[in-house]
């Protein structure tokens, strides 16, 4: 009955593989609804005429409308309305923190659970690619040519609404693999690569060229690609550059950032038996930070075959940044949390080998600029944690490949690119940018927002223009 | 693709190849770097680049079989191509206003300093070059440093070939012998540019190292090629890979340069077992 709304309190419980055998294999974590799930699940949604979810989407999701699809069954419908706004559908299920998003305004929230959005998001988009077998129309083009700079989430966004709109794209890829964090960082247990895979495929058969190993800023400026006839350029090149403490020890064996951890276990597939690259088989790992990317090294070491990991962050469990269905799934898998709590001194045995961590225990105090209580250290709490591995998850820089070659592209003191407002042009005429770039190290789908405002703004200067 | 349009053995360990890649020999400069994957599921690796012909479109690496990726890369030949290929990365060697200078090479490292010795000549620095090997069968360009250099002092560790003793030995002979440099280059195993530092300190003289760390995507991102200069911290990819020598932390570098010393020797005798395998 599809105008019978389901009035349970409760969301539609997600499928996951069990904690004790998931911590141990790299395959996904959440199984994703069945049909029957996604239908009774789509019907909890109210179908509110004003629609406050759409308004907390970064892209603006027509969200109702796509669940009212879902209710009757018409997944491709329902596909096609989420494919309007967003270039990513079956990476955004998966990956966005909806709980701060679409499902924070859900007015079924209010009495109970929120409609699982981004469950249905995830659900209509693998339906889509599992059972579509239309091949996606290659748009006529317009003649104008546009590159990218930057084949992650933020780019790969920029990318398909350009070509969609009938521009030449050329996407530059430092990497020798399209997906930028959603290859390198994310693991496969979150996001399978198979799926990344797919998505960048879809954006090659519209039409869109993407060219790897060129590291734009050493091999081609930006003032090059204006040369080789490109109308305007969108710069998505991510905060690629890890943070460290600066505390003693951090050059000792068996530190790594999370983007080297990640990157060795995710891009350079050290997870598969008979990989060729190398990395530590540590026992016990400390991994220092709060984030999604801590919550991803942390519950990959433990699939590398860790016995004892822990996660150390120096605010409290209320505050860790990650998304919650992260933090759970890590506590679920037996990662310990040892919040309220700071590393001081890496140390080293004399084969300089990581032996273990020295650590404060931290109190909250006064709330800080970022509106968080500012923890502050509890003197005389030092203790020593026993790890032999340490992996810093602290944040990361913008890249500052493409600043040092780019005269006239006014940069802040952290280095992330100035942009004027929302559509994202730089200090020089054409450039656009967006995503980590500019706001410094953010979430997957704030940058394809980022990507969509510039492919929009881009499509405005080019047409006026011309 | 990336095409090998040339492979020269050097010596029995290492080899010459030189690529196809028009739009990084477009760019380079001595001093920077390639990462190259030789098959589709190999390592990134990082090479200097040893020398580069802008009209053909070439770039050229020299490379020393030590591990299962250059074991790898050793089994392509001419006309085959480089799954990857990319460059070039890290910052070109500062080579302007020097008038004498001391380039110090060392085993494969030769091929590094090659280029840059070549670049000061050519800018009219007086180059004095002084390379070092284990024994002759090792020895490389060894006729390219004397093309470029006013002075060649070549050594060898068992006295094989050349002087026998070590690069230093050499150096410090250069110095006394009234030489004064506006800068020493060294480029080799990490032992021998730590040695030749703390000679050049007693003399006060400038050097530069270049630095070959391990490392993943070379753009900065992975922070593995990270070493202490100067107490700060600094990425050999992208501030580097030249670095003040008297300012490096040389021992810490030697510790990190360990780190899958286990994994690569496994990794080798893997390698070498599936190559007897075939030749059976």
């Amino acid at each position: 009955m599809p105008n019978e709304r389901n009035m349970d309190p409760k969301k539609c419980p997600m499928p996951v593989q069990e904690p004790e055998v998931r911590r141990r294999n790299f395959d996904e974590v959440a199984l994703g609804y069945t049909y029957e799930m996604a239908v009774n699940e789509a019907r909890r949604c109210m179908n509110c005429k004003n629609k406050p979810c759409t308004t907390a989407c970064p892209v603006s999701i027509d969200i109702p409308a796509f669940i009212e699809r879902v209710v009757h069954e018409d997944m491709e419908g329902a596909y096609q309305i989420i494919s309007q706004s967003s270039s990513l559908p079956a990476v955004c299920g998966r990956v966005c923190p909806q709980e701060r998003q679409c499902e924070s305004k859900c007015i079924r929230g209010i009495k109970g659970e929120s409609v699982g959005i981004g469950r249905l998001e995830r659900f209509v988009a693998d339906y889509h690619r599992e059972h579509c077998t239309e091949k996606p129309q290659v748009p006529s083009p317009n003649g104008h040519k546009v590159a990218i700079i930057g084949a992650g989430p933020s780019g790969l966004t920029a990318a398909g609404d350009l070509a969609k709109a009938g521009y030449q794209v050329t996407v530059y890829e430092a990497l020798h693999l399209a997906g930028g964090v959603l290859v390198y960082g994310i693991p496969e247990f979150r996001l399978p690569k198979i799926i990344v895979q797919k998505e960048i495929d879809n954006l090659k058969a519209i039409g869109v060229d993407i060219e790897t190993n060129m590291v734009i800023g050493k091999v081609l400026t930006i003032d090059e690609l204006f040369e080789m006839g490109f109308e305007a350029i969108y710069i998505g090149s991510g905060a690629g550059l890890p943070r460290f403490m600066n505390i003693p020890g951090e050059s000792l064996k068996g530190v790594y950032s999370a983007n080297e951890y990640l990157t060795r276990i995710n891009l350079m597939k050290a997870y598969k038996p008979g990989s060729k690259t190398p990395i530590k088989h540590s026992k016990k790992v400390a991994v220092v930070g709060g984030g999604n990317v801590a919550m991803d090294a942390a519950r990959s070491a433990m699939r590398m075959g860790a016995e004892e990991v822990y996660i150390v962050y120096r605010r409290g469990m209320e505050e860790l940044p990650a998304r919650k269905e992260e933090v759970e799934h890590a506590k679920e898998e037996g990662i310990i949390f040892k919040t309220l709590t700071n590393p001081v001194e890496v140390l080293g045995n004399e084969a300089g080998e990581v032996c273990g961590m020295r650590c404060i225990e931290m109190e909250l105090g006064e709330p800080d600029a970022s509106g968080r209580r500012s923890p502050v250290v509890k003197e005389g709490s030092e203790f020593t944690l026993d790890v032999d591995t340490m992996i810093m998850a602290i944040g990361t820089s913008p890249n500052p490949l493409i600043r040092k070659t780019t005269p006239g592209l006014e940069t802040n003191k952290k280095g992330c690119i100035v942009t004027d407002g929302e559509n994202g042009l730089t200090s020089r005429e054409g450039v656009y940018a967006g995503g980590d770039a500019v706001t410094g190290a953010a979430t997957v789908i704030l940058a394809m927002g980022a990507g969509k405002a510039a492919a929009k703004a881009i499509d405005e200067y080019i047409q006026k223009k011309a | 693709m990336f095409r090998i349009v040339r492979k020269e053995s050097l010596n029995p360990t290492v080899s010459l190849m030189e690529i196809e890649a028009p739009l990084i020999a477009r760019k380079a400069e001595p001093g920077q770097f390639i990462i190259f994957r030789a098959k589709e599921d190999s390592e990134r690796i990082p090479l200097t680049i040893a020398d580069f012909d802008r009209e053909k479109g070439t770039v050229t690496i020299i490379y020393q079989i030590v591990g299962g990726s250059t074991m790898e890369l050793d089994t392509l030949q001419e006309g085959d191509s480089l799954h990857d290929f990319v460059g070039p990365l890290g910052c070109p060697s500062e080579t302007e206003g020097l008038k004498k200078v001391a380039v110090v090479g060392g085993g494969v490292g030769c091929a590094i300093a090659y280029p840059i010795a070549k670049k000061l000549s050519a800018l009219g620095c007086e180059v004095h070059s002084v390379v070092g090997f284990r024994n002759k069968e090792l020895v490389i360009l060894e006729d390219a440093f004397r093309a470029v250099s006013k002075e060649v002092r070549l050594m060898t560790d068992d006295g094989s070939y050349g002087t026998k003793g070590l690069v230093t030995n050499a150096l410090e002979q250069l110095i006394q012998e009234g030489n004064q440099y506006d800068e020493v280059i060294a480029i080799g195993p990490l032992i021998m540019m730590k040695f030749v530092c703390q000679l050049t300190k007693k003399y006060n003289i400038k050097t530069i190292v270049s630095m070959n760390p391990i490392m993943i995507d070379g753009t900065g991102m992975c922070g593995g090629c990270r070493l202490t200069v100067g107490g700060e911290t600094r990425f050999a990819c992208v501030d580097g890979p030249d670095f003040d020598g008297h300012l490096v932390d040389f021992d810490e570098a030697m510790h990190r340069g360990t780190m899958y010393r286990d994994f690569e020797a496994h990794v080798r005798e893997a390698s070498c077992n599936l190559l007897k395998q075939e030749e059976q």
